[in-house]
């Protein structure tokens, strides 16, 4: 186990930067995700730490070693692939075998590690299989046990989970972080879904055009997001457009006058709302912003119902509340009362596009 | 009563079936089985000279075959080359079928192009062109002596590296689409597994790379090999009258010798010859990579 450092990572193909600048610190035996839109620049990265893309700038260590130049099979690094990439011609033994047979490990020795990775992934007993007698979810624990028998200074996983029924998904998630800890391995996992992103991560980095937005632990992204783009991508929000014109006080384009916090310097700006901080009826008329708007939809979520209010022409909010049976439900057409408090409101200035 | 048929609405039967079969059949009863047949009973006949055929019931023609020296070097050398051709089609095909198949490039399709081109010509033509390439004083001599490389024009035309180059150069195209197809079908991204398991590219290609491209390896290689047994044109043209083929055996055996039944003969060592080692080299390219 190693800690692993990009520092500058940078991917040009001609004018195109797919990735700007990356410089990332991976503790030893951290799970980091990669998470962001597809064309992000997450998957490049991913494959310039494995190798298979050189960078055009920058440089990775693994320890205290620079890998930056290593072709991928001298990283010692495992890898799992969205599509599982199992040997067809090999069997399930052969295929977790392969990595220890390419270190030149002894026969006994390979059989016994082996066995032990199987068990790990709870497929003892398959050994003897091909990939193509296993299930999905099968195929996915034994590229994992591959990636791991080699004791890999860095574990890196390209949407495992991607290829998945969405029940298998929820269970394989829980799995293969347990292992990362049991192991203590260092972890970079790259995904589009957030949810499994917060699941699993120690850490996450958002990216987007190639570049780091905001690095940081669940609830700094999802409470202390550093930007626009990440208040957007995590979780949901609501924006409502307007300006700060005084210090804590805000106006929106549709003529609202709220309160924010003191901090946000004034101009042009817009603020993000998230669905759960945001109060319906009676009780929200103590609350420092409150408007009086009517329910345009209801999304009936189960445990939750999603209540779209529009406050006025332009500004419109999205308010989430628990579905309590004895509760009063909403029903579209209702005039309704909708307050939140001023921290609730996430200021950020509106860049000159 | 109307019986209910069994038979989900619009699913051919049986016979509907059995009767688009019928034409392929006939055409291969008609066209090769018959053929072969009577070909087989012609070389158990007698020749007379003078006469064309008797009617006999004889293996004397493959006696002569395998007791005469003059065959079996002929077979010898037909074997040599179509292995030769065959390992060399493999070993040049291979790495521009795997180049051909991973490429990127937007003018893939044109790259395609340019290696059928060469079957738009005929073989006859192009061993024309070789023997231009290849004379004493063609392309090949005039630009080595020119160069320096050489003082006196080395001998190309009529030897056998020249039907070997002719035969290679027809039959290239051939393994490399076979193959291309083949490699086409195989995830990249198993071939990265490998290298970030630690195999270095050649213990990759041994490993996983050959032995997921086997079918098309088995496809290649029996193509371009019962091509270049059965080459004509191009021994004819590059090798001369006195470097003898199987190919060009049987036509001047039936055409120049009139003996009918030995060439029979000549027609089916050269078939079974061709299936023998077809199937031992399939074996052979199955028991090291399977």
């Amino acid at each position: 186990m190693a800690s692993l450092t990009l520092d500058a990572l940078t991917k040009r193909y001609g004018d195109n930067v797919v990735v700007k600048s990356v410089s990332l610190d991976i503790r030893d035996g951290e799970f980091l995700v990669l998470l962001g839109p597809s064309g992000c620049g997450k998957t490049t990265t991913l494959r310039m730490i494995a190798g298979f893309v050189p960078p055009s700038g920058g440089s990775m260590r693994i320890g205290d070693k620079d890998i930056t130049t290593l072709p991928p099979w001298k990283r010692n690094a495992g890898l799992v692939f969205q599509s599982y990439a199992l040997f067809p011609h090999m069997t399930v033994n052969e295929n977790v075998g392969f990595g220890l047979d390419m270190r030149k490990v002894d026969r006994a020795e390979i059989t016994s590690r082996v066995a032990e990775a199987l068990r790990l992934v709870r497929l003892e007993g398959y050994g003897e299989r091909y990939p193509r007698q296993l299930s999905g979810g099968q195929q996915q624990r034994v590229a994992l046990a591959r990636a791991l028998v080699i004791r890999p200074d860095v574990l890196l996983l390209d949407e495992p989970l991607s290829n998945l029924d969405a029940k298998l998904r929820l269970e394989v998630r829980l799995e293969i972080r347990a292992l990362q800890q049991q192991l203590g391995l260092t972890t970079v996992m790259v995904t589009h879904d957030q949810e499994e992103a917060l699941t699993m991560a120690d850490r996450l980095v958002v990216m987007s055009d190639g570049a780091v937005r905001q690095v940081g632990t669940q609830s700094d992204l999802y409470e202390r997001p550093a930007d626009l783009f990440v208040a957007d991508f995590v979780g949901r929000s609501t924006m409502i457009s307007g300006a700060v014109t005084a210090p804590g006080a805000f106006r929106s384009d549709g003529g609202l006058s709220l309160s924010c916090q003191p901090s946000a310097a004034a101009g042009p700006a817009t603020i993000a709302l998230r669905p759960e901080r945001l109060t319906l009826g009676a009780a929200a008329q103590g609350l420092a912003n409150h408007a009086t708007g009517m329910v345009t939809f209801v999304s009936y979520l189960g445990a939750l119902l999603d209540v779209h209010v529009r406050l006025n022409d332009t500004d419109h909010v999205v308010v989430q509340i628990p579905n309590r049976s004895d509760g009063h439900v909403p029903a579209v057409g209702d005039t309704i009362e909708v307050g939140w408090p001023a921290s609730a409101c996430l200021v950020f200035p509106r860049e000159a596009a | 009563m109307a019986t209910v048929s069994s038979r989900p609405v619009g699913e051919p039967g049986n016979l509907t079936a059995a009767g688009l079969l019928v034409p392929a059949t006939i055409f291969v009863a008609i066209g090769l089985l018959v053929p072969i047949a009577i070909l087989f009973r012609y070389s158990l006949n007698a020749f007379v000279p003078g006469q064309l055929m008797v009617d006999a019931l004889t293996i004397d023609n493959y006696v002569k075959f395998f007791t005469d020296p003059f065959y079996l070097q002929v077979l010898w050398r037909t074997v040599r080359v179509a292995i030769a051709c065959t390992v060399f089609c493999l070993l040049f095909g291979f790495p521009l079928a795997y180049v051909l198949a991973r490429t990127q490039s937007p003018y893939k399709n044109l790259l395609v192009m340019a290696i059928v081109l060469p079957l738009f010509v005929g073989n006859a033509v192009r061993a024309a062109g070789w023997m231009v390439a290849f004379g004493s004083k063609g392309f090949v001599n005039s630009t080595l002596m020119a160069m320096g490389v050489i003082s006196q024009p080395i001998e190309i035309m009529y030897t056998e590296l020249a039907v070997v180059i002719g035969i290679i150069a027809v039959n290239l195209p051939f393994m490399v689409l076979t193959l291309q197809s083949v490699i086409e079908g195989i995830d990249r991204n198993v071939e990265e597994a490998a290298f970030s398991l630690g195999a270095p590219p050649m213990t990759m290609a041994t490993r996983v790379l050959f032995p997921l491209a086997l079918p098309g390896i088995l496809a290649g290689v029996i193509l371009t090999f019962i091509l270049a047994m059965n080459a004509y044109a191009t021994p004819v043209l590059l090798g001369g009258p006195k470097f003898q083929t199987m190919g060009p055996l049987v036509f001047s055996t039936f055409a120049q010798q009139n003996n009918w039944p030995f060439g029979g003969a000549v027609s089916f060592i050269l078939m079974t010859a061709t299936l023998i080692l077809t199937v031992a080299s399939s074996l052979l390219i199955r028991r090291r990579y399977a």
